[in-house]
């Protein structure tokens, strides 16, 4: 069934050109970078720093710090969004469900597939900026300041080796996918209710854009760590790249996502269950 | 036609629903802003601006311009523009459509001229609504505007803007705005005719102003070069009506690459139409 669905998916020249345009975008960021300006530094998250040309590992991270604010969300809202509406909207979702397949196995392989098309997204922006950077700036140990605890007294700059540096960048890779986790569950949910793909990615989009406004409001101030999407949280994964890092808040942040996840799909659950399905 | 097709695309649910959330979104801030304290001073764009709410119910458009002119808006065209041709596509109808006795040119271009009417209209109702919600909620005074980046610790750059002169900026501003969602009405609207699938369309549409918003100087210092050549970069600009300097200096480049991308995909749309294979 999974591998039904895979296959179904790959085939799809949309799933493809989205891929496309983020390592396009990886590619073309180190492009520029490295042909005007090298030695300007660039930020990583909320306090980290970095200069391009001092090592190629500096541009999957750089790549994926510009990409995960609105690129990497859209990406994943098409993905979960298509994942059950798009079946729905070619009318073929009918005669899916009237296979012998319980509906539990059709909504949880593809949320599968939606969710490892998700991961490709966020790890193509890496591994294209990460390959690019390292074609153009070449193999070297890894150097972030921390600016947030860089003082007269101590620089805050972390070095990694080469091995070092590629194993922090997919941790960051996983991290920046976890910070993905509740838009992904509530555009799956917004999937199984709607026939049109275009409002189901509408809906994953549109809980980012409320909960960055949410957080940014002063007076909610106390909601802000049990929002889905906030800049606390996106900016969290640099840390990963710090010496010291500071781990402490990625318990709370896995833990939230995995609360809004398990609400998200759970409702998705129980409404693809108990939908009539018509189309 | 014009006629025919603006009666086709105003009455419907979704129009509503769109400007009724352009709307809406006005009030909800305006409401936001007395809620959790209108006496703060709000941060507005990257110079950025130092506005006190409370101070005068002009500051809320402003606040309301800025909020929305990087994803809100270009989303609202996008959706205009994007469901222009193709939504007649998915419906099935197009074919019939082009059967009529009249030059596919000339459905394009009605197409085109309604869509921009509707997105216009989508900006001009929000900074109305906008300007009509902060006056209620706190008096039109004077707008005072402290540039911060022209502020040091010994001088504060404050700008006093009279409420008749202050109405006239914003005009200017809508229209600067309106010009600058040029280059993404007309991506938007190319796709729109390529494909039967108005969620292609709009989010090409997006996706232009989200590349945009990724190839800027401002977060991403590196790509200083393509900054100016982005469709929507410079799209805040025309915030620096309000500060005591008045840099404007950018506004003409600005102008003539929306003209350059304007031309240049709404003739890709153009050729494209008048070509196509219609089959749905």
């Amino acid at each position: 069934m999974i591998r039904i669905e895979l296959i179904k998916q790959l085939r799809r020249t949309g799933y493809w050109s989205v891929l496309g345009v983020l390592a396009a975008i990886s590619v073309a960021i180190t492009a520029i970078i490295g042909l005007t300006s090298g030695a300007t530094p660039e930020r990583l998250g909320d306090y980290g720093s970095v200069v391009p040309n001092s090592s190629g590992f500096t541009m999957g991270a750089i790549a994926l710090n510009s990409s995960l604010l609105f690129l990497i969300p859209l990406a994943v809202a098409i993905f979960a969004g298509e994942s059950v509406s798009g079946e729905a909207s070619w009318g073929s979702l009918r005669y899916l469900l009237a296979g012998p397949v319980a509906r539990q196995r059709v909504l949880a392989s593809k949320v599968l597939v939606a969710g490892l098309f998700s991961l490709a997204a966020v790890a193509v922006v890496a591994v294209f900026g990460l390959v690019a950077g390292l074609a153009a700036f070449g193999w070297h140990p890894l150097s972030v300041i921390d600016l947030q605890h860089a003082s007269p007294f101590a620089t805050g700059l972390a070095s990694f080796s080469p091995f070092q540096a590629l194993g922090r960048t997919a941790l960051a890779t996983l991290i920046v996918t976890g910070t993905m986790v509740s838009t992904f569950s509530f555009a799956v949910l917004c999937s199984t209710l709607t026939d049109r793909p275009f409002s189901a990615v509408a809906g994953g989009v549109l809980l980012t854009f409320v909960s960055r406004a949410l957080d940014n409001i002063p007076g909610f101030h106390s909601l802000g760590p049990w929002l889905p999407v906030t800049n606390s949280g996106t900016g969290l994964w640099s840390q990963v790249l710090f010496q010291p890092a500071n781990l402490a808040d990625y318990p709370h942040l896995a833990l939230v996502q995995a609360a809004y996840a398990v609400v998200f799909l759970g409702a998705a659950w129980v409404c693809f269950n108990r939908r009539d399905v018509l189309s | 036609m014009i006629r025919i097709e603006w009666y086709k695309q105003f009455h419907r649910t979704k129009t509503y629903l769109t400007l009724g959330i352009v709307a809406g979104f006005s009030v909800v801030l305006t409401i936001a802003l007395v809620a959790t304290g209108s006496g703060r001073t709000e941060f507005v764009g990257d110079l950025p601006l130092l506005l006190v709410p409370r101070s005068s119910g002009l500051t809320v458009p402003v606040i309301a311009l800025s909020s929305t002119m990087k994803f809100f808006l270009p989303l609202v065209v996008a959706l205009f523009a994007g469901e222009s041709v193709a939504g007649e596509a998915s419906w099935g109808s197009l074919r019939y459509l082009v059967a009529r006795p009249m030059s596919r040119s000339r459905i394009l271009w009605s197409k085109a001229a309604v869509a921009a009417a509707l997105s216009g209209m989508a900006l001009v109702l929000l900074a109305l609504v906008a300007m009509a919600a902060g006056g209620l909620a706190f008096g039109w005074h004077p707008l005072s505007v402290t540039n911060s980046s022209a502020s040091t610790a010994l001088h504060t750059d404050v700008s006093v803007t009279g409420v008749s002169a202050v109405l006239g900026r914003l005009g200017i501003a809508v229209l600067y705005i309106s010009a600058g969602m040029a280059s993404i009405f007309a991506v938007a609207f190319f796709l729109s005719t390529t494909t039967r699938r108005p969620l292609v369309a709009v989010a090409g549409g997006v996706a232009v102003t989200i590349i945009s918003r990724v190839f800027n100087a401002d977060y991403l210092p590196g790509v200083m070069v393509v900054n100016r050549y982005m469709p929507n970069n410079d799209i805040d600009l025309w915030q620096h009506q309000f500060t005591t300097t008045a840099d404007l200096s950018g506004v003409p480049h600005f102008l003539l690459l929306q003209a350059v991308y304007f031309v240049v995909f709404m003739g890709l749309a153009q050729w494209w139409f008048t070509r196509k294979d219609v089959l749905d």
